[in-house]
């Protein structure tokens, strides 16, 4: 490779206050490459791009592009560098039409209108040059989330970027969706693109990378290429240890290895096939019609069953009735129609009181808007909700001193890192969340425990946690029902899968015999005649 | 009918105000910025166009003294908003009451106390030629004064900026994303600062326009919550210069009615006739605030760094 590196980026420090975000960073990746950004939660990667991409400022280091050096001060220096960027939420202007999105920003030749004929035409040509295919007149915000990536991959395609950056562009998509992706990251190499793909899945990095760099809390770890690397080294190399905690248990071997992608999930749960529960029924769901905030009906006479002790997966491309079945068998958003049964006390209907009374507890999907209060202490979003039990009461009071030490002790048990049962739930990190969350609803002790996307944005450490309890949720009886996008983490978990598409549950699969493909076509609805 | 076209003929000027001041409300919301210190600079235009009409003469001297004094409100309100990312509801009030009293202090120091009011000469009508001559329709729309013609020459200027222009559509999207806007290169900061600059000088214009077609003089209750209403007008007209202009010709309607009933003694109270407008946005909003969509980002102030952790 006697070429010049496409970019170059040489000794970058950003510090966030006293946090250390990136500590001398060296990157670099060659021309006509697909360079995939490994690491965990805060390692750094998403902080290293935004310096690339002019988001943030770095405090030292220098950036070369084709061996030229370049000062990109703002996303628009950027953007005359030939920088693109797709990050993971998409920065659209969700009124306007996808031509519009894709146009915004930059000029249009003179005396020619900004959605004019030659804008549209080469975007066409763009788009079918690369299998991005999009209704140029659409209204951003009624597309799903796989097309909406695609206005962001053609808008940097637009601004002739010589370096796209994807930031975990697979979280949303289906396994086809990843494939076609994949497909058009090729064909933009071809066309001598250099992108990077930011990334944790190191299945898919393995998939499509030429070379991968590995960071690890602010610090770059490795360089390696494709030939030289093992689904095991990287994994290794990402969490700089060994990833599984405790080879003899079964469950949790599955669960780490599933997360860091190193297996197909298929491969593992083959291992305790078909093992059908038949312990009695817990929670009963019949003809369930759920409406959603603008009052359309999303769910349309939904029936599932849990048995005590199962966990039952629902698979899905979100914006499918995900949030409106969470938050209809939690007790949260009011049924229009049906029945809710756990045990035999019908729940339909009854005050969110009840519900909790009865045992159902329910871990939201966006913990930070729906899950805590955020400037709230610790100790009192662990309170929440057993505010009237006996325990932190005295006299008609609080007892603010029993609620500080049941806080110290659960900081303890579910080794949440904060300075103290007085931290506000706020500045935690993700990972931290999501185990009070999780404390706060096993002090409740769960009958029937909803759960939505409860590892999303979560390290290894954290997940594997997340995941060690729900199987102990599930060892004293309680059932789980899983709502989660990330497909290999609903067949790690379940007893039995089904998929949710349009409002309606698309085949079941039992343990042992998912199959991948299967459910990402039932998951995007090619299968909905086989119901 | 000669009752209705002297009615209309009414009607048109006593919009200019809402339009000159709906459309600078428009103008910085639409980046977004949500300015409520209108009606303050309303009576501030009023009060330094009188002034600088009446010592310097002219009144296109006192438009354009009011629209810099509005302009230099709207710089504070910008500055105080992006660079110090302070709350805009609590500035905008704050600049409210301080424009509120600026304008009195300076008629008393200027004109001091005096038993006759000092006056200015009303603007004149310039009919313009053939068109003014169309029964009903010249007689309403083209025999105004140039003020009436600029606030819809503006209005449609505005309309063409915002949705046939590739500006436009980077300036719109400063108040729908600014993250997104951001990314793709426009200057955030720099549109929100012109755009709240721009529309405090056409507030501004609204209120100097007052005292130069009504009473010749300041007053300090003229304004008469006009600047309030202009905020319902924009909500009303969905922060759409073209629906905006339809909104103000409802609101000035009910001004001039309200007017006539309190002149003619009808049996309709005039309170009732004022409240109207208020009513009418109520009404919209609860019914078609599908519709009457307003800017994804108003109100909110952007910071760059903070809203990109992670």
């Amino acid at each position: 490779m006697t070429e010049a590196p496409r970019l170059q980026m040489t000794g970058i420090v950003k510090t966030f206050g006293p946090v250390r975000a990136l500590n001398s960073v060296d990157f670099e990746v060659a021309p006509r490459e697909v360079h995939g950004l490994l690491g965990g939660n805060g390692a750094g990667k998403t902080t290293l791009m935004n310096v690339l991409y002019g988001l943030y400022r770095a405090d030292a280091g220098t950036i070369e592009l084709d061996g030229a050096p370049v000062t990109v001060a703002s996303p628009g220096d950027a953007i005359a560098a030939r920088i693109g960027m797709v990050h993971q939420t998409f920065l659209q202007i969700e009124p306007y039409t996808v031509l519009e999105n894709i146009v915004l920003g930059t000029k249009a030749a003179r005396g020619e209108r900004f959605d004019g004929p030659k804008a549209r035409a080469e975007i066409t040509e763009l788009s079918e040059r690369f299998g991005l295919e999009v209704d140029l007149d659409a209204v951003v915000e009624d597309l799903p989330v796989g097309v909406r990536q695609r206005v962001e991959i053609l808008k940097a395609l637009y601004r002739r970027s010589r370096v796209l950056i994807l930031d975990e562009p697979t979280t949303n998509l289906a396994p086809q969706e990843v494939d076609a992706l994949f497909a058009s990251i090729r064909a933009m190499v071809d066309e001598d693109l250099s992108v990077i793909l930011i990334t944790h899945k190191i299945r898919e990095t393995l998939g499509v990378c030429d070379r991968m760099t590995v960071m690890r809390e602010g610090q770059r770890v490795a360089t390696v290429t494709r030939a030289e690397a093992t689904a095991e080294s990287l994994a290794a190399t990402m969490i700089g240890e060994t990833p599984v905690t405790d080879p003899t248990d079964g469950e949790e071997v599955a669960a780490a290895v599933v997360a860091t992608g190193l297996a197909s999930a298929d491969e593992v749960a083959a291992a305790d096939a078909g093992a059908v529960s038949t312990a009695p029924v817990a929670v009963r769901v019949t003809g369930l019609r759920v409406d959603n905030d603008q009052r359309v009906e999303q769910l349309h006479g939904l029936d599932l069953e849990l048995r005590e002790g199962e966990v039952l997966g629902i698979a899905g491309v979100s914006g499918n009735g995900q949030v409106e079945l969470a938050e209809a068998v939690s007790g949260v958003r009011p049924i229009t129609g049906g029945s809710v049964r756990l045990g035999d006390r019908e729940l339909a209907g009854a005050a969110t009181s009840a519900w909790l009374g009865a045992g159902v507890v329910y871990v939201p999907e966006d913990r930070h808007r729906d899950g805590i209060l955020p400037t709230s202490s610790i100790t009192e979003n662990l309170l929440l909700g057993s505010q009237r039990s006996t325990r932190v009461k005295s006299r008609g009071l609080i007892d603010w001193k029993a609620a500080r030490q049941r806080a110290v002790d659960t900081i303890s048990d579910f080794s949440i890192r904060a300075n103290g049962p007085g931290a506000l739930a706020g500045d935690l990190s993700g990972g931290n969340i999501q185990r009070v969350i999780l404390a706060r609803a096993f002090a409740h002790h769960p009958r029937f425990l909803v759960l939505h996307n409860p590892t999303r944005g979560l390290d290894l450490k954290s997940t594997e946690f997340v995941y060690e309890q729900v199987d102990a949720a599930t060892r004293e009886g309680a059932c789980v029902l899983l709502l989660s996008e990330d497909l290999d983490e609903v067949i790690t978990l379940s007893d039995r899968v089904a998929a949710l598409y349009s409002g309606r549950l698309i085949g079941e699969w039992t343990r042992g015999q998912t199959d991948h493909y299967a459910i990402g076509r039932a998951m995007i609805g090619l299968e909905a005649q086989d119901v | 009918m000669n009752e209705v076209v002297g009615f209309l003929a009414l009607v048109i000027p006593a919009m200019v105000p809402f339009v000159l001041a709906a459309q600078g409300t428009i103008l910085s919301g639409r980046a977004g910025v949500f300015n409520v210190s209108q009606e303050g600079v309303m009576v501030l235009g009023a009060s330094v166009g009188f002034l600088a009409s009446f010592t310097l003469g002219g009144n296109t001297i006192g438009l354009l003294v009011a629209a810099a004094a509005g302009g230099l409100v709207g710089l504070i309100l910008a500055l105080a908003t992006t660079a110090l990312r302070m709350d805009q509801f609590v500035v905008g009030l704050a600049l409210y009451f301080a424009t509120l009293g600026l304008a009195s202090l300076l008629y008393r120091v200027i004109v001091g106390v005096t038993l006759e009011p000092p006056l200015i000469e009303l603007l004149e009508t310039y009919p313009i030629p053939l068109l003014s001559d169309i029964p009903i329709v010249g007689e309403v729309l083209f025999d105004q004064d140039l003020v009436v013609y600029f606030a819809f020459a503006l209005s449609f200027g505005l309309w063409w900026f915002m949705y046939r222009t590739s500006a436009g559509l980077r300036f719109r999207s400063v108040g729908e994303n600014p993250k997104a806007a951001d990314s793709l290169g426009v200057n955030v900061f720099r549109t929100r600062v012109w755009a709240t600059v721009a529309g405090s000088a056409l507030v501004a214009m609204g209120g100097a326009y007052l005292p130069m077609v009504y009473t010749g003089t300041f007053t300090e209750g003229m304004v008469a919550g006009r600047g309030w209403l202009v905020i319902a007008l924009a909500f009303l007209g969905g922060w759409r210069p073209h629906y905006v202009v339809a909104g103000a010709a409802f609101f000035a309607g009910m001004d001039v009615l309200a007017l006539r009933a309190q002149v003619a003694d009808i049996a309709i109270p005039h309170q009732f006739v004022m409240m109207l407008p208020y009513v009418a946005t109520l009404i919209v909003m609860i019914f078609a605030f599908r519709w009457a969509r307003q800017p994804g980002f108003l109100g909110n102030n952007y910071d760059r760094e903070s809203r990109l952790s992670g």
